[in-house]
């Protein structure tokens, strides 16, 4: 393994490896190319949390502000001969890159927002058309990204469906415990002759992040009769493996911005070619409407595409690692999870889960002594690390189950991406340490 | 611009390499120099479409965009929220709305109708007899949207036809009303009026005031004034225009990047709690603006570059009205100019204009087909370096007189011409050489 000479300390990281002075063949990206790339991230701050906004390298936005350009140079130009096969090419790249089969089940959208708003709007349709009788459920995870929820509230709840959450535990040990939920809920939905017109389903959960068997999922819910499936993947992408014929659900949407490094935004909304996938619209509606969602999301009135544009130039940044996107994902992976570990060693408190059920982030026990007892703790906490110790990451609290005693209470999502050193960790660690042995606790911090 | 009918410019530069100025107006210069991103060769008269952004507020974007990509928690948490804020304040003021709370920000229009239709849409089902009003010329992506959610529920849409060319306010308001009782015939309900402030195609500035006035004298629901061309090309002021919905793009005529416009909400409007935005996140249930303001990662700069735009407009003199009160005498002048040289007319009288204006093209070039109106675009785009919208306006049956004619046939085509600040007049003499190339040399299209 070459020797990470980034670090100040002798600890070997995961990285890439140098190039071979012999290659003939184009030269991997270098770890001092890679920092080159994100120097526009701010120095000062030990951003392990790329899983909230991502990141995009230099070379990228140089490739996107070339687009923007374009555009403004003469746009009627650009509208008329440049836009649409630009969209088409980015399509088609996302389609190999998740083996989905034809490029139209692929439509490119702003965010995983947009792609939930999309999928429920047409479940509303379906409740306000009579299709769907009232009652109908939809089940969602208990830690369901807060904005789907809020989604299912305002299409579902709203249109006149009742929607059931799957309790999952936290810390979690296996994927047996998350599927045994899993089912649960599905016969609570089925009490009662109800139809189960539609399950969502995190493939990575964002707080806290958790890595779910999606695809023993999906085939739990053919067997018990649901609808349709959404797995809402906005962090899959460029973070573990995405495959549509392995997954096999009817709808999957993942943000190409958060680990696929592309500028914000741009996320793809994938839907099998099937009967019961018809009548799925962008809620703006524009001159190609019903046109089918791809041609819809490719014209929705004037404004920016080019982060939609510039995914070719993204899959050559990517190439440029060894191992391309399997290689950074593996790389992101191992390093997560070695991090995790260093911190919860130093810490000494636990992981959240198994290293098997995290990609590139991973849930880190914080000390019990830092007192994390609501939401707002753990905000005010984020806040203090990021204004007075320059560390960027997002704190969960985890709520003592009764009868519980003395357990950790507070966990970071640390993330693992390529512009990431081991110096970011030991400053996260070295801030909590120092919290600790100031006697700091949450009960301290002002309203 | 003419440079020596421009009284910005200084007179009697004497040796001093710097033009005395007057005043601290941006110079003529400068003006070219703020859009020197845009295509050298090619008369850009179609400022319409898609609008134009200057260097300064381009280089105040990318500030913004840097400023996310540096530390986006920070600016998340920090710096959103309260710039949006400011932005929506000088909208506020720009428009004469009473509370801050009516102004949203959105991308565009097309989203601001989305927004709107689908509240209105909400309330329709198949039993009820409801009906919504718009014009025949309302822009199309308007149309599908109200197939999408008012047709789709069960609504009826009654189309009122725009007379073109027009002559006179008056035949507007004449065919509203009667567009009008069509909708409430039967005992229908007209949930929504839906009126262009300026249409696009044909473009002709509309008296919303009255038309506003005349909904409420009837009736109607809710009234929808789709202003996409109006900031930056006429005063806005929603309390006199009196609707319960108004929005305009900001990236038109106001000198944004792509894209940003506003959505006003009137408060009083006993449905604005109905309102969301279809993208739903965390701000669910806060209002609109609140909503609009965070529907997931994306690029929000072109919201926050309104006190940029207002920085620029005001190097102006008489800034933002100055500019529009300049841009309609020169379109209209560009326009007359026009219709000389070709031996046509103008599609409507100068105060039914703003920025842009229909000028007929010669009939020799036989337009006989909205294909035909777009072959030409491309032909004009691709050979002549001139960028122009046409329009095809079919003959009316039985009309005879009132036709729009030359010395040599039925006018069926129109181009629609706009001015901008960085528009020149050499512009459109190489589109009045185009077309007279096209006729003379009977160039096939």
């Amino acid at each position: 393994m070459a020797s990470n000479h980034l670090n100040g300390d002798s600890h070997i990281l995961h990285h890439p490896k140098k190039p071979k002075l012999s290659s003939t063949s184009t030269s991997l990206i270098t770890p001092s190319e890679i920092q080159s790339e994100f120097c526009h991230h701010d120095p000062s701050v030990a951003r392990i949390n790329n899983g909230s906004f991502g990141s995009c390298p230099t070379s990228v936005i140089k490739a996107q502000q070339v687009l923007q350009l374009e555009f403004l140079r003469q746009p009627d130009h650009f509208y008329f001969n440049c836009l649409k096969e630009g969209i088409l090419k980015s399509r088609t790249v996302i389609k190999q890159l998740i083996n989905a089969r034809h490029v139209d089940e692929v439509s490119i959208v702003d965010n995983a927002t947009t792609a939930a708003a999309i999928v429920l709007q047409r479940i509303a349709w379906a409740f306000a058309e009579g299709r769907f009788d009232k009652g109908d459920v939809a089940i969602m995870l208990h830690y369901a990204y807060g904005a789907v929820k809020k989604s299912v509230e305002a299409y579902v709840t709203r249109a006149g469906g009742c929607v059931i959450e799957v309790q999952m535990p936290f810390p979690v040990n296996s994927n047996d415990e998350i599927i045994h939920e899993f089912r649960k809920a599905l016969e609570r939905g089925k009490e009662n002759g109800r139809k189960i017109r539609l399950a969502v389903i995190d493939h990575i959960t964002s707080m806290p992040c958790v890595v779910i068997p999606v695809k023993e999922l999906v085939k739990i819910c053919r067997e018990e009769g649901v609808d349709q499936v959404f797995v809402d993947a906005a962090h899959a992408i460029g973070c573990t493996d995405v495959d549509m014929q392995d997954i096999a659900a009817d709808f999957y949407t993942s943000n190409l911005h958060k680990w696929f490094f592309c500028p914000p935004s741009i996320a793809f909304l994938y839907s099998r070619s099937s009967p019961k996938c018809l009548d799925l619209h962008h809620p703006v509606v524009s001159h190609e409407y019903g046109n089918g969602l791809a041609m819809e999301s490719a014209w929705i009135g004037t404004r920016d595409y080019s982060a939609q544009l510039v995914v070719p130039k993204v899959l050559d940044f990517v190439n440029r690692f060894e191992g391309g996107i399997e290689g950074i994902k593996k790389m992101n992976h191992d390093n997560a999870v070695e991090m995790g570990q260093m911190l919860a060693k130093a810490w000494g408190t636990n992981l959240g889960c198994p290293p098997e059920m995290c990609a590139s982030m991973i849930m880190v026990g914080l000390p019990a002594s830092l007192a994390i007892s609501s939401d707002s703790d753990t905000l005010k906490l984020r806040a203090h690390l990021r204004e007075n110790f320059g560390v960027e990451v997002p704190l969960y609290y985890r709520a003592p189950k009764d009868g519980e005693v003395g357990v950790i209470t507070g966990y970071a999502r640390i993330s693992y991406q390529v512009y990431n050193k081991f110096e970011d960790y030991t400053k996260f660690r070295d801030a909590i340490n120092k919290l600790v042995c100031d006697g700091f606790s949450c009960n301290l911090l002002s309203i | 611009m003419d440079k020596e009918e421009d009284p910005r410019n200084g007179v009697g530069n004497g040796t001093t390499t710097k033009k005395p100025r007057l005043s601290g107006f941006i110079t003529d210069s400068e003006v070219q120099s703020e859009f020197s991103h845009h295509e050298a060769g090619v008369a850009r008269i179609n400022n319409g479409s898609f609008g134009c952004c200057p260097g300064s507020v381009l280089a105040a974007q990318r500030s913004w965009q840097l400023c996310f990509l540096q530390q986006p928690d920070h600016f998340y948490f920090s710096v959103l929220r309260p710039n949006l804020l400011r932005s929506r304040a000088l909208v506020q003021t720009l428009i004469n709305a009473d509370h801050i709370d009516e102004v949203s920000l959105v991308d565009n229009a097309t989203t601001a109708a989305a927004i709107v239709l689908q509240q209105i849409g909400r309330r329709f089902s198949h039993h009820q007899n409801d009906a919504v009003v718009m014009f025949s010329c309302a822009f199309p992506a308007v149309k599908k949207s109200i197939q999408a959610y008012v047709t789709h529920a069960g609504g009826s849409v009654i189309e009122v036809d725009l007379p073109f060319p027009v002559k006179s306010n008056t035949e507007v308001i004449t065919e509203f009303r009667k567009g009008l009782s069509k909708a409430k015939s039967g005992g229908r309900k007209v949930r929504l009026a839906i009126i262009d402030h300026i249409t696009s195609m044909p473009s002709v500035l509309i008296p919303v005031r009255e038309l506003v006035k005349i909904c409420r004298e009837e009736g109607v629901d809710q009234v929808f004034v789709d202003a996409a061309h109006a900031i930056g090309s006429v005063p806005v002021d929603v309390q006199q225009i009196g609707a319960d919905f108004y929005v305009s793009n900001l990236y038109k005529w106001f000198f944004a990047p792509p894209s940003v416009a506003f959505l006003y909400c009137r408060r009083s409007n006993a449905s604005s709690s109905e309102i969301h935005h279809p993208v739903v996140s965390h701000e669910y249930g806060n209002g609109l603006p609140i909503e609009s303001s965070w529907i997931g990662t994306r690029d929000y700069t072109p919201q926050l570059v309104v006190p940029a735009i207002t920085d620029f407009v005001n190097r102006f003199e008489g800034g933002s009205e100055g500019i529009m009160r300049r841009n309609h005498v020169q379109v209209l002048k560009m326009g007359k100019m026009l219709a000389e040289a070709w031996g046509t007319s103008l599609g409507s009288p100068p105060e039914m204009c703003a920025s842009m204006v229909m000028v007929g093209l010669p009939s020799k070039l036989c337009i006989s087909s909205d294909d035909d109106a777009m072959r030409l675009r491309s032909h004009l785009r691709e050979k002549y370096g001139v960028e122009v919208p046409i329009y095809y306006r079919a003959p009316k049956n039985g009309e005879g007189e009132c036709e729009p004619k030359d010395k040599d046939g039925l006018i069926t085509g129109y181009a629609r011409i706009s001015h901008q600040v960085y528009n020149r007049i050499d512009d459109y003499f190489k589109f009045r050489d185009a077309i007279n190339r096209i006729v003379l040399e009977e160039d096939l299209y």
